[in-house]
Formats: C-alpha cells, sequence, structure tokens
C-alpha cells in the first residue's frame, strides 16, 4: 500500500514530463486543451518563436511581441499569447509578479520544427531519421541494454502501428489509398535499415531476445502490409506472416474448403496426447456418494409403533358435541342466567379444569348462546384451588 | 519431410505413437519403448505413461491446476464404480487384471444406484462405458458383451485404494451374485 502511493518525487518527475509536453506541443495548441482549428495560429508562435530567437538573452516585452506580430489582429495575438505562456512555451525571464521581459522556450521550437516536418512527408522520414539514431546508439558504448529494449519497443510499436494503417487502407476504398499510400508505403530501405539495426541490438544485448522477436515481427508485419498496400488483393497471402493480413471468413473459407492434407500440414509434426482423464480412486467415492441415491433421502413421515387401529367408531359428530356443551353449560348455571365462573371453579383443580374447558368452548362456539366474560383483576388464593382466579362471568345471552 | 525423419528412433516413434493412441496394446513381447510403463495380462501388453515420482494426475489439485476436462464426471466415475463392482471381484487384489464381467450386470448395478428411469440410466451408463473403454479404464468387448477393467486401473497407487475397496462393499451385488437369481 505504502508502496502503490505516489511520493512527492514521483510527482514532480510526472510534472517535468508534462512540462516538456505542453512546450513541445504548445505551437499546436489551440487553448490549454485544445490543439489549433486554424494554421495562422500556428504562424503566431512561429512569428514570435522566430523573434524571440533574434532578441537574444533579454528576451522581448509585450509591446515588442505585439510588434513583431502587427499582422495578426490584437484579438488572435493575445489569445496566442495567453495559451503560449500558460502552456510555458513563452514565460518571464525571472518567475515574479509584474515582470515585463520574456524568454521563449528551446523545446517548443524544437517541436516545432519537428511539428512542421511531419506534415511534410507524414512520419516517414521521421522513420528513417529515428533508425539512423538508433542505429548509433547501439554502436554508443554508454548504451545499456534497458535503452536499447526501450528503443526497440518504441520502433516496434510504430512498426505495427504503421503497419495497421496501411492495413486499414488497403481494407478501404481504393481513391483513399492511392491518396495516402505513397506516404505511408515503406520502401526497402527502411525495411533493410529496421533488420539491421535489429541484427545490431541482437549481437550486442543476446538477452534482448525477446523484445527483438517483437520487433522482428512488427517489421514483417510493416513488409507484409506494405506489399500487400500495393498489391491490393493478392490471393497468395496464405504465406503471409501476419495473420491479421485477411479478413477471419478467408480463414474460416480456408479451413472449410482445404483437403485433408492440406489441414493437416498446418500442424505437421506436433504430438498431441490423446485423452485421459484421471479418475482417482477418492473421486469416484466421492462422486458415488454424491450421487442421486436410489432411495429417496426425504425420510418417510413418522408412524406410531403400534399398529394402526384404522378409524374410530365415535366419530365425533358436530351435533354430539354440541349437545354435550348445551348440557355442561346448564348445569353450571342450574336456571340462572348467569353464575360467576369462580364458583364454579370452587372444587378441586383436576375437575374443574375440564369444566372450565367445557365453558370456553361454549363461548367459543357460535351456535350456543352463551358468554364468558372476564373482567381485570386477579385474586390470589395460596390456600385455596386454584391458588388464583381472576373475576369473570358466565352467562346466557339471547338466543 | 526431411531425410532426418526418415531415421527417427523407432522407439521415439512408438512413443510417440502411443502417447497419440492412449493407452494402446502390443504383444507382450515386443519392446516397451522407455518412457512409458506397461501394465500386461500376459499374452498382451499396454503402453501407458510414466510420471516422475510415482505422482499421479491427482497431484493437479494440490497446485490448484485445472485437471483435463471431462464432461459429466461424476457419471462417468459412478458407471466406473458399478463396472469395479462387477469385475473386481477380489477387492483385496489389485483392481488389474480382473476377469470378465457382464455388461448387462454392470448396467443393472448402475441403474440401482440411480434415481429416476432405470432404461435412461442404462443408456446413458452406456454411453459412459465406451468413453471410459476409449480412455483405457475399462476394456470393453461388444460383442461378447462382457467389460474387465482396463490398464490405467493399474496406475492407482495401493494406499489410496482403502476407500474405494469400502465404497465397492457398500455397493449392491449384480444380479449374477446374488443367490436367489443364480444360474440362468
Amino acid at each position: 500500500m505504502p508502496d502503490d502511493a505516489p511520493s512527492l518525487d514521483d510527482a514532480l518527475v510526472g510534472e517535468a514530463v508534462l512540462g516538456v509536453y505542453r512546450q513541445m506541443f504548445a505551437a499546436l495548441a489551440r487553448d490549454s486543451g485544445a490543439v489549433v482549428d486554424d494554421p495562422e495560429l500556428v504562424d503566431v508562435a512561429e512569428t514570435l518563436l522566430a523573434a524571440f530567437a533574434d532578441a537574444g538573452e533579454d528576451g522581448l516585452s509585450r509591446e515588442q511581441m505585439r510588434y513583431v506580430c502587427r499582422r495578426y489582429p490584437t484579438e488572435t495575438f493575445e489569445n496566442r499569447l495567453r495559451v503560449l505562456k500558460g502552456l510555458g512555451a513563452v514565460r518571464e525571464v525571472f518567475p515574479k509578479p509584474n515582470q515585463l521581459r520574456y524568454r521563449a522556450s528551446f523545446t517548443s521550437v524544437v517541436g516545432l520544427m519537428f511539428v512542421r516536418r511531419m506534415m511534410l512527408d507524414g512520419g516517414q522520414s521521421e522513420m528513417h531519421r529515428l533508425l539512423a539514431l538508433e542505429q548509433l546508439n547501439v554502436a554508443d558504448p554508454r548504451m545499456t541494454p534497458a535503452q536499447a529494449r526501450d528503443g526497440a519497443d518504441g520502433l516496434a510499436r510504430a512498426f505495427r502501428l504503421w503497419s495497421v494503417e496501411l492495413l486499414t487502407l488497403t481494407n478501404g476504398t481504393i481513391e483513399e489509398l492511392r491518396e495516402q499510400a505513397p506516404k505511408l508505403w515503406g520502401t526497402e530501405e527502411i525495411m533493410q535499415r529496421a533488420e539491421r539495426l535489429h541484427g545490431a541490438i541482437l549481437r550486442r544485448w543476446p538477452q534482448l531476445d525477446r523484445t527483438c522477436t517483437d520487433l522482428r515481427a512488427a517489421i514483417y508485419a510493416y513488409g507484409d502490409a506494405s506489399r500487400r498496400a500495393a498489391a491490393r488483393l493478392s490471393d497468395s497471402a496464405g504465406t503471409t506472416r501476419n495473420l491479421t493480413l485477411l479478413p477471419p471468413e478467408t480463414w474460416r473459407t480456408f479451413a472449410r474448403t482445404a483437403s485433408r492434407d492440406e489441414l493437416a500440414a498446418v500442424l505437421d509434426a506436433f504430438v498431441f496426447d490423446a485423452p485421459a482423464p484421471w479418475h482417482e480412486p477418492s473421486a469416484i467415492v466421492t462422486a458415488v456418494e454424491d450421487g442421486p441415491k436410489a432411495t429417496p433421502p426425504r425420510p418417510a413421515p413418522p408412524r406410531p409403533a403400534t399398529p394402526d387401529p384404522g378409524l374410530s367408531a365415535d366419530t365425533g359428530g358436530d351435533a354430539a358435541a354440541t349437545e354435550r356443551l348445551r348440557e355442561v353449560a346448564e348445569q353450571v348455571l342450574r336456571g340462572r342466567d348467569r353464575v360467576a365462573v369462580e364458583d364454579v371453579l370452587d372444587q378441586d383443580w383436576t375437575t374443574a379444569r375440564r369444566v372450565l374447558a367445557d365453558l370456553t368452548s361454549a363461548h367459543a362456539h357460535p351456535e350456543l348462546p352463551y358468554r364468558l366474560t372476564w373482567s381485570d383483576g386477579m385474586a390470589a388464593r395460596p390456600q385455596g384451588s386454584p391458588t388464583w382466579v381472576s373475576p369473570g362471568v358466565f352467562e346466557r345471552t339471547a338466543p | 519431410m526431411t531425410p532426418d525423419e526418415h531415421h527417427v528412433d523407432p522407439q521415439v516413434l512408438a512413443r510417440a505413437r502411443a502417447r497419440v493412441l492412449g493407452a494402446p496394446s502390443q504383444p507382450a513381447a515386443d519392446p516397451v519403448p522407455p518412457g512409458l510403463t506397461a501394465a500386461s495380462d500376459g499374452d498382451r501388453v499396454w503402453l501407458l505413461p510414466a510420471w516422475p515420482d510415482g505422482a499421479t494426475p491427482a497431484l493437479l489439485e494440490e497446485y490448484d491446476t485445472a485437471p483435463m476436462p471431462l464432461d459429466r464426471a461424476g457419471q462417468a466415475r459412478r458407471v466406473l464404480a458399478a463396472a469395479l463392482r462387477c469385475c473386481w471381484t477380489r477387492p483385496d487384489d489389485a483392481p488389474w487384471p480382473s476377469g470378465d464381467a457382464q455388461v448387462t450386470d454392470v448396467l443393472e448395478v448402475y441403474a440401482g444406484m440411480s434415481r429416476g428411469d432405470a432404461d435412461l440410466a442404462r443408456r446413458w451408463a452406456t454411453g459412459e462405458l465406451r468413453r471410459l473403454a476409449d480412455t483405457g479404464w475399462l476394456l470393453v468387448d461388444e460383442t461378447a458383451g462382457t467389460v474387465r477393467t482396463g490398464p490405467r486401473t493399474a496406475l492407482w497407487h495401493e494406499d489410496t485404494l482403502a476407500s474405494l475397496r469400502d465404497l465397492l462393499r457398500r455397493l449392491p451385488a449384480p444380479p449374477a451374485s446374488r443367490p436367489e437369481a443364480a444360474a440362468p
């Protein structure tokens, strides 16, 4: 966790890198968030930078800058100056408030030169220059393997992107291809240069073979792509080293229409093991124990141990039960309309609880005209039976 | 084809052939290529892979490596258990080589182990028997309708077999060995 948190040093390094980026492309910036949309804006920047170069170490004041750019409208000039200042291409001679003299950044000029060159020849000559530079670097005794790897990785990436661009063009319209391809087509010279560089890196640092393999593949892919762009539609692409050259449908068609020998030739000299699943004895035991069982896993419902006698003769008809409850109720009331429950319960508890249960049933029975009403309060009778009782009334209701 | 390929060591070719074919059999008199083990039943010898240090593919599990994918592994293993119940009649001996058992008995045992439609279970089990025979776990003679344990069972370590023997004793017996259904 503490290793992941960016330290202050990291932030400084990141800020420095960003600073270089900003200065490089300040000339192309319309505002601090976007690229110019009018070539004239770049011209303003170039005029300014040229004036700074002439001015020498004193730099230029704001009025001098405006004078140099008198061809351009005031609004454009102010806008450009603000952006260039914001991105660090033009800055105060001393970083303090109310500074009157300005100087220009060297990086921005180089960046602008680079950009102008890229506009002219679309990166191809830049690739030549990069390859030549890398070749010089590789010969340099101070070069470390890490630097060489970074350089090779960058070149491989450039070649990949280049071939992707060519490929897109190849699959696009023929007009677009005709218009763009001359800028992009690799010459044999670039291929040779790249392969020479690749050989030099590999000879000097054999441990970089993996990186070199990538670079080699990228060079080949680029070579194939440019050949293909030149031939546009070559049906002999089966020999290509760049599998993405052909659309997937073509591969599918090949797989369908090729003869058995042609298909087999693809994987000639490979040995494939026959399928050999392994059944460990413990796995067999587990499989059997986890498998569905012949007997259902749900246990049978419990049964009494004694044999079931079947249905009792006394089916307990509704009318019989009602009559019995009515009898009990009338016995308790003995002709009266209401009777206190504690009087009824004034006998031994075994009997009393049966009576109480019957009275409660009579109360709850919807057809019987009796009611059991309890009131609040509780009388504790430590010597009595039951030992506590709440006052209640069992009464006859209107039928 | 380079000229060298015509002079490949025949032993190396035999080993490659054994790997491609799974567990092929050859007459017992033929030499066993290096790097393979052999399981013999007397007349013929089956060529099987040899693993270092006595390990088995079960070791993959300890290293969290996925074993070879297997469709319906549970069903295949239950059918293998049913077949073992019928073939491996003397569980105190090694499972390989075993005597012949009737395929119908194996299907009955499997149908008795599983729930649901017995006919369907028999059909599933027939398919699994074929697959197990293809991979060398069983030797099935379809014309005679017999089955016996395959050479791969010879690769089981003796000390891993205890739980399997327990299990086979608990499984229902095949109909032929039940006293009431004996001697048809």
